[in-house]
């Protein structure tokens, strides 16, 4: 049962520090022991073994447990190195909550428990106190949730080859409008906080989420491997120009973090539209630094975004340099595994990811600057972020190893 | 008759914003959905269905503007998609899908289609996005059917679940409630 202790000692541990909000130490003691119980059951579980405690089968993959693995060390950095103006118990809270959700993601063995999942995540987000309003925050997952299960549906019935098609089109489609990968599917509010904002879903629970769809989606359409490939190739070239040039020319810090996601979501998904093993490998390394390195970064940055206090420090140029994926961080070693992905496949698709891949130099520069001036706990964390970086990018095989790859 | 009763339901919870139209419109899929999953052989399920859906309906007629009002001023709209959705969905389903299941097809794909385009809506209030919600988890269930290695009750009992879930949530005002 070690899928259901996956899933359930983080919610477990999310009720205790909801319930115990009174006394804020013994709810963050609580929760943090449940919390890495749960982490702990992820690290010792055997990927591919299943479980049916419960009644739905559940079955963790090399690949899941690698991204939840790295998502709960994400979590566990950012709590302890917590900006003072941040409640602790109450980011972890949520972020239990979302890592309780993500290993029920991770180890469904179905579509459709992946659908009630995120059903489940969207309406416990949205229903919290946030700036903008519920039906405002519910129609991304919402509509997620609509196009994956009617791509369900077409994919299971029998009829003409443009049904499997159109199952195809509604995973992809599903899928980017759970991550918010496409422009104005999620509205971003600047002054929101991060754990009621869009940036869950596409910097924490994203990952697991999209691994698992794909994973699904190749059972589901196994005879449309190649259009659902190029469809996730277009999307992540759109989100590459879009991401990295909104980053660069918007006028909001928030907004420029939140579009820089997209830009390096647009890397992860033409690495696995890719379908060859280099690609595979490029779309987990961007994902890892997705979760280890440029969201807690962005949670560090929020109180210099906030005081208007950007800094050129050389610390500022280090990290400018890791959100461009520069050598000798895991952006460098992702981007190589991806041109020589797409040089296998096609080699004029290999020059566009190239050129793409130089616009992600002036947003970094303008984001590495808006982490300002790290101090106490904030310039542990800064420099944790970075040193995780660099191990994963100067020997990324332990970390691929552990997703199966 | 089931099919077109989750349809209407469903078309009922798109026209209405009072809490009774959209208690009827979500009793109308539940009931639907129930005996569907009677008819298909999984008793269990169908039996957590129209307990799931039956307290989500409770809930609804408990909060929530105490009015009917179904098709309210300028509902042209979504009568068009409560009518078109219904006829692509039946299109699909009969037509260009083949096999055994058609009422099932019709029903889970009409419903989540017309769920998730209500959810879109501009002018949508909380309870009915809660409704829907609420009816896009039954179908999301009902849908898992059509696989071809049976998954058993435990989608509808999670989903059944969800629903009541869903139901005993309070939107507070300060977001838009």
């Amino acid at each position: 049962m070690e899928p259901e202790l996956a899933i359930g000692l983080p919610a477990a541990g999310s009720v205790w520090a909801a319930v115990l909000q009174a006394r804020p130490r013994a709810a963050f003691a609580g929760a943090a022991a449940l919390g890495l119980s749960g982490l702990a059951v992820v690290v010792i579980s055997t990927p591919g073994r299943s479980s049916e405690q419960l009644g739905i089968t559940f079955s963790l993959s090399s690949e899941s447990r690698s991204l939840l693995i790295a998502a709960a060390a994400a979590l566990a950095l950012v709590v302890a190195l917590a900006p003072m103006s941040v409640e602790r118990t109450l980011l972890l809270r949520w972020g239990l909550a979302g890592l309780a959700g993500m290993a029920a993601i991770g180890a469904a063995t179905s579509l459709d428990t992946v659908i009630l999942t995120v059903l489940v995540l969207a309406v416990l987000q949205a229903a919290s106190v946030g700036s903008r309003p519920f039906t405002t925050r519910m129609r991304g997952p919402v509509l997620a949730a609509a196009l994956l299960a009617l791509a369900a549906a077409f994919a299971r019935n029998d009829g003409p080859p443009i049904l499997a098609r159109l199952a195809g089109v509604g995973l992809v489609a599903g899928l980017s409008a759970a991550l918010g990968t496409l422009p104005y599917i999620h509205q971003f509010d600047p002054a929101e906080r991060t754990v009621t904002s869009p940036i869950p879903w596409i910097a924490f629970i994203g990952p697991v989420l999209a691994l698992t769809v794909l994973t699904r989606a190749r059972d589901l359409v196994p005879t449309e491997g190649a259009a659902f490939g190029a469809m996730m190739i277009g999307l992540g070239l759109l989100n590459m120009l879009w991401g990295s040039l909104a980053s660069w020319t918007t006028e909001g810090g928030a907004a420029a973090w939140h579009y820089s996601f997209m830009a390096d979501w647009g890397l992860a998904l033409c690495g696995f539209g890719l379908a060859v093993a280099d690609g595979e490998r490029a779309a987990l390394l961007v994902l890892y630094s997705i979760l280890l390195s440029r969201l807690p970064l962005y949670l560090w940055s929020r109180q210099s975004l906030r005081e208007k206090r950007p800094n050129d420090r050389p610390i500022n140029l280090l990290a400018a340099a890791m959100l461009a994926g520069s050598a000798p961080f895991a952006g460098f070693a992702a981007r190589v595994l991806l041109l020589r992905g797409a040089t296998q496949l096609y080699s004029p698709l290999a020059l566009v990811i190239g050129l793409g891949l130089l616009l992600w130099l002036p947003p970094s520069l303008r984001l590495g600057r808006s982490v300002g001036l790290p101090r106490g706990r904030q310039a542990w964390g800064v420099g944790g972020a970075l040193a995780i970086n660099v191990v994963i990018g100067l020997y990324p095989q332990p970390f691929l190893s552990l997703a199966g790859l | 008759m089931a099919a077109f009763a989750a349809w209407l339901g469903a078309a009922v919870i798109v026209l209405s914003d009072g809490r009774r139209g959209l208690a009827l419109g979500l009793a109308l899929i539940t009931v639907a959905f129930t005996l569907l999953a009677w008819m298909g052989g999984e008793r269990i399920a169908a039996v957590a269905l129209l307990f799931g859906g039956a307290v989500a309906v409770v809930q609804r007629l408990r909060t929530g503007l105490d009015v009917w009002r179904v098709m309210p001023p300028g509902s042209t709209p979504r009568l068009v998609l409560a009518i078109g959705g219904g006829l692509l969905a039946l299109w699909i389903a009969t037509s260009v899908m083949t096999g055994a299941g058609a009422p099932l097809r019709f029903a889970a794909l009409g419903v989540v289609g017309l769920m998730g385009s209500r959810v879109l809506m501009a002018d949508i209030k909380p309870a009915a996005v809660l409704t829907s919600l609420a009816a896009l988890a039954l179908s999301v269930a009902v849908a898992s059917g059509m696989a071809d290695t049976g998954l058993g009750p435990s989608p509808y009992i999670a989903a059944a679940v969800i629903a009541l879930g869903i139901s005993l949530i309070k939107v507070q005002d300060t977001n838009g409630g």
